[in-house]
């Protein structure tokens, strides 16, 4: 249950205001002190406000009580920007609702998936070896995902192209590509914020069972002050790949691919000011592979990726007091065996500790609607890193010449990383139609001893009902902890300074449109010294790019459009040419529609993207003491995978079976069966080249039971 | 580690179909290169030849276009003598006082051989195969020999019959540290890196080719053997299947 207070300019209560929850059909009325009180919302809502006289007022649930939402009368000269969140949203940014994120088609039933729709994502077919997201045409490692504020290692399964968080556990994903608030750091590019489902007050158990994963969850109240939420999914298509995968093949399978995951989260209420949230999740994946029916040792490939974060968050609200403080903890374990010689076995130990406080006051120095944050963030990793590998790619470096022997980079030892974090933002109306922030964050790495200043700011116009401006700036860092990175210590944090313009424009309730300009200047960018094993400091690169997102809701209906446009650039060191990133992908187009009525779901995505570069090998030196060929590279990333286009279809049909709520799915993937490249191979003498096309059809069927 | 999840997926879905495999004989390559004596003593000379398999026709034994020091050779073993005699190329090894400042410039303990790298180019196309190779000075090692070979359990004949349609064993002598090759360009070849491999040969598999089988010892010593390979007509042969 939450509650909140609705009250005008002059501090009067509205009685009979129209409280409705966004996306949902949750509505009340405000009693005549102005209260509302509704049920079974979860945190993160956006409440919307239509009372008679007034405009619109919009708010944020963000525990119990709600912050008091002024409403405007119609003749006063200009909106006001409402408070809806104390943290700053990104330009360009999507919150997406658990409800519709199950709507889009292609997903698998994959909530996580569906950033692949937004704009500014690079989509590609095979989410292979990279455990990230990649936003605006930077790398991986530039973006963070965060699980109820906590960074996890990898947001997908080795396997069934899954997230490891099924859609049922997950709450909202809060994607926001770039200019994000100060209390997100380490992170250059972007960020990807799912927050955990919190547990209803009503039980209720569900089960679900695909040709992909299979799992349960259970929620429900432990008692009144208490509610739960716990999940569990085990892989199904482990089971079915020896049977997919031809005799004729050489592969031998003694662990099939599988996975684990769970979730949960405990929400209990101590009294009206403080509340508790206990979340974890984690995910197990295992595979061991032999390439040939005789199972030799050196033709082995074993995997094993596992984590298991724990968080801890104590949340407190009064008036105008919110505070939380959060403690984290993670285990993880990476062990990845080739052969008789190559290995990677990395134990990780992070435990991060977080709080910030949030004072709201109606009025300061001329200001209104004022919200200062202050926040401080200490994160600890401990690295058991033992590996024998060949020397690490880097951005922009071909992957090589493939020897299974070669061990030239190894390690084995402890690694510590202290991290720490102050930041404080002051966010205001400058006057009823300009809202603003100012914020700094300050990052102390010390395992390199350096730190960083990083000022941010925005300023959003209301410049009609309809229509709203923004414009952001700010600077952003990434310690060079990714990796190889860990053992170098002459070495700084990578950094971004990103400029973003956007407006978003609203002609009717339930269509948005969302539109901004970036330009990202990247400076400090690691590249290898020319001995190819240090590092150096002296890359730098630049991406700029439009992007269009538009949403509709109405009625049974529901769609989006987003475009994006990038360029992306780099140049390694001084006096060196300039060439695309890895991930440079000029166009992505999404197109989804579906529609819900009754006992049927229907929903297409339509999808359009840029091929990823790759690097051109003109010939090859043959090494006869090693039997090896040697690639002579063209230049780097000077050559580019075509277009992919696809369409993909989801068909959902609701039951009653007796006392359980039913329902089927059909996800198909790629219905018209376009099968574009994904990746070139090269002969073992780089005298021959194959490609490796996309998947032509993917689908999914699965089944799910609820009660 | 991106590229050995590529190359098992590759694998997986059987995309390198399309790729010749790098125990194909019948394919325009060096398969390995010799150096006769693999390590020669001061002032003596070493021959360098290879062998190459061609698309289409059978193996043969060639001799380098060109055969030239490595532009990444130690300073003092610049002046190496690689040069064209008669048919051959050879490389002739330094006197003492020379190999001794190779080895103070490599930081090699005295008496320890000393390697030098051997550029080469192979052919007379328009895009000649460019191939490097070590050679070693100081002391003296001899090529190994193809030992005890056994095709489908027998030492192999002048031409070798071979079932169709079974996995027909090979094995070879080598040591633990040796890097053993085989190659066909008849049938499929499993296993191709080990000591005992095997090739089957398929209704739709050329009838007829090569076989051959390479030795790499750690000193940089190569020994190569090739025989004449066919099939019987389908179920027409014996073997021992596995």
């Amino acid at each position: 249950m939450v509650k909140g207070h609705i009250i005008n300019a002059l501090g009067k209560p509205v009685r009979g205001a129209a409280v409705t929850v966004e996306g949902t059909g949750i509505t009340t009325t405000t009693d005549r002190t102005g209260w509302y009180r509704l049920p079974g919302v979860a945190v993160g809502a956006t409440l919307v406000v239509d009372a008679k006289g007034y405009q619109t007022g919009l708010g944020t649930i963000v525990g119990e009580d709600v912050d008091e939402i002024v409403l405007l009368t119609l003749d006063q000269a200009t909106e006001t920007i409402t408070v809806t969140d104390t943290a700053s949203a990104a330009q360009g940014g999507a919150k997406l609702e658990r409800q519709e994120m199950e709507r889009v088609a292609g997903t698998g039933n994959d909530l996580v998936r569906t950033l692949s729709a937004m704009p500014g994502v690079a989509n590609f077919q095979l989410p292979l070896g990279y455990s990230g997201v990649v936003i605006r045409g930077s790398s991986p490692q530039d973006s963070k995902i965060l699980v109820d504020d906590f960074e996890i290692p990898t947001l997908y399964h080795d396997i069934g192209f899954r997230s490891v968080i099924p859609t049922e556990a997950i709450e909202k994903l809060d994607y926001l590509p770039g200019g994000f608030d100060v209390a997100y750091g380490r992170a250059a590019s972007g960020i990807v914020a799912l927050t955990t489902r919190a547990g209803s007050a009503q039980r209720s158990d569900q089960a679900e069972v695909s040709v992909i994963d299979g799992g349960l969850i259970a929620q429900g109240s432990i008692d009144k002050d208490t509610t739960y939420m716990i999940g569990f999914r085990r892989s199904v298509i482990d089971l079915l790949l020896p049977h997919i995968i031809p005799a004729s093949v050489d592969l031998s399978l003694t662990t099939v691919p599988r996975y684990y995951d769970e979730q949960f989260r405990i929400d209990h209420k101590f009294n009206d000011r403080w509340n508790l949230r206990l979340s974890s999740v984690g995910s197990d994946d295992a595979l061991e592979i032999f390439t040939d029916k005789s199972q030799n040792a050196d033709k082995r490939f074993f995997n094993r990726t596992r984590f298991a974060r724990l968080t801890a968050a104590l949340h407190y609200h009064d008036g105008p007091w919110t505070a939380t403080f959060a403690l984290s903890g993670m285990a993880q374990e990476f062990v990845f065996e080739r052969g008789v010689a190559q290995f990677i076995n990395i134990k990780q130990l992070p435990i991060t500790a977080r709080t910030e406080v949030v004072r709201t006051t109606p009025e300061l120095a001329g200001l209104t609607d004022v919200a200062v944050r202050v926040g401080a963030e200490a994160a600890v990793t401990r690295y058991n890193v033992d590996i024998a590998l060949p020397q690490e790619r880097r951005e922009g470096q071909p992957d090589g010449p493939d020897n299974p022997n070669d061990t030239s980079n190894r390690f084995n030892g402890i690694a510590y990383t202290p991290d720490f974090a102050v930041w404080t933002a002051l966010q205001a109306n400058l006057s009823p139609s300009i809202r603003a922030t100012t914020a700094v964050r300050v990052d102390e790495f010390a395992r390199i001893n350096d730190f960083s200043i990083q000022p941010r700011g925005d300023i959003t116009f209301k410049l009609t009902k309809q229509l709203s401006a923004r414009l952001s700036s700010g600077s952003f860092v990434r310690p060079p902890e990714f990796q190889g990175e860990l053992l170098a210590t002459h070495v700084h944090p990578e950094r971004s300074i990103q400029n973003i313009a956007g407006v978003t424009y609203e002609p009717a309730e339930g269509i948005r449109v969302q539109g901004s300009l970036y330009y990202t200047d990247r400076d400090q960018l690691l590249r290898y010294a020319p001995d190819g094993k240090s590092l150096l400091n002296d890359g730098r690169g630049t991406t700029y790019g439009a992007e269009l997102l538009a949403t509709l809701r109405s009625g049974p209906w529901f769609g989006f459009v987003s475009y994006s446009y990038s360029h992306s650039t780099r140049v390694d060191a001084p006096g060196q040419p300039s060439r695309l990133f890895d991930y440079d992908q000029p166009h992505s187009l999404n197109v989804a529609l579906s529609w819900k009525r009754d006992k049927w779901q229907l929903g297409g995505r339509f999808q359009l993207y840029s091929g990823l570069p790759s690097t051109p090998v003109t010939g090859s030196i043959y090494n006869s003491d090693s039997n090896l060929y040697n690639p002579i590279y063209g230049a780097v990333n000077s050559d580019r995978a075509p277009i992919h286009h696809e369409l993909d279809i989801r068909i959902d049909r609701y039951w009653k079976w007796g006392d359980l709520n039913m329902s089927w799915f059909l996800d198909v993937q790629n219905v018209y069966l376009d099968q574009s490249v994904v990746a070139y191979f090269y002969s073992y003498d780089y005298s021959q080249r194959a490609e490796f096309t996309s998947i032509p059809i993917i689908p999914s069927l699965g089944i799910r039971g609820q009660f | 580690m991106r590229g050995a999840w590529l190359v098992l997926l590759a694998g997986a879905t059987g995309c390198l179909g399309d790729l010749d495999p790098a125990w194909q004989l019948d394919h325009d390559r060096i398969v390995a290169i010799r150096a006769t004596p693999p390590h020669v003593v001061a002032g003596d000379p070493l021959v360098l030849d290879a062998l190459m398999a061609h698309k289409g026709a059978p193996t043969d034994i060639e001799s380098p276009t060109l055969a030239i020091v490595s532009p990444l050779a130690p300073k003092s073993l610049m002046g190496v003598r690689v040069a064209r005699d008669g048919s051959d190329w050879t490389v002739t090894a330094p006197d003492d006082a020379t190999l001794a400042a190779a080895r103070t410039e490599l930081m090699l303990d005295a008496g320890a051989p000393v390697p030098l790298e051997i550029g080469m180019t192979f052919g007379s196309g328009a895009t000649p195969l460019v191939a490097t190779k070590f050679v070693y000075f100081g002391d003296a090692v001899d090529n190994p020999a193809i030992t005890n070979p056994l095709v489908d359990g027998a030492p192999p004949a002048t031409a070798l019959v071979i079932p169709p349609d079974l996995d027909v064993p090979l094995a070879v002598d080598a040591d633990p540290t040796d890097k053993i090759n085989w190659l066909t360009s008849c049938g499929t070849m499993h296993d191709a890196d080990e000591i005992k491999a095997f090739v089957h040969v398929l209704p739709d598999d050329p009838m007829s080719g090569e076989l051959a089988v390479v030795r790499r010892t750690a000193a940089g010593g190569v020994a190569f053997e090739r025989w004449p390979i066919m099939t019987t007509i389908a179920g027409a042969g014996s073997g021992s299947g596995r």
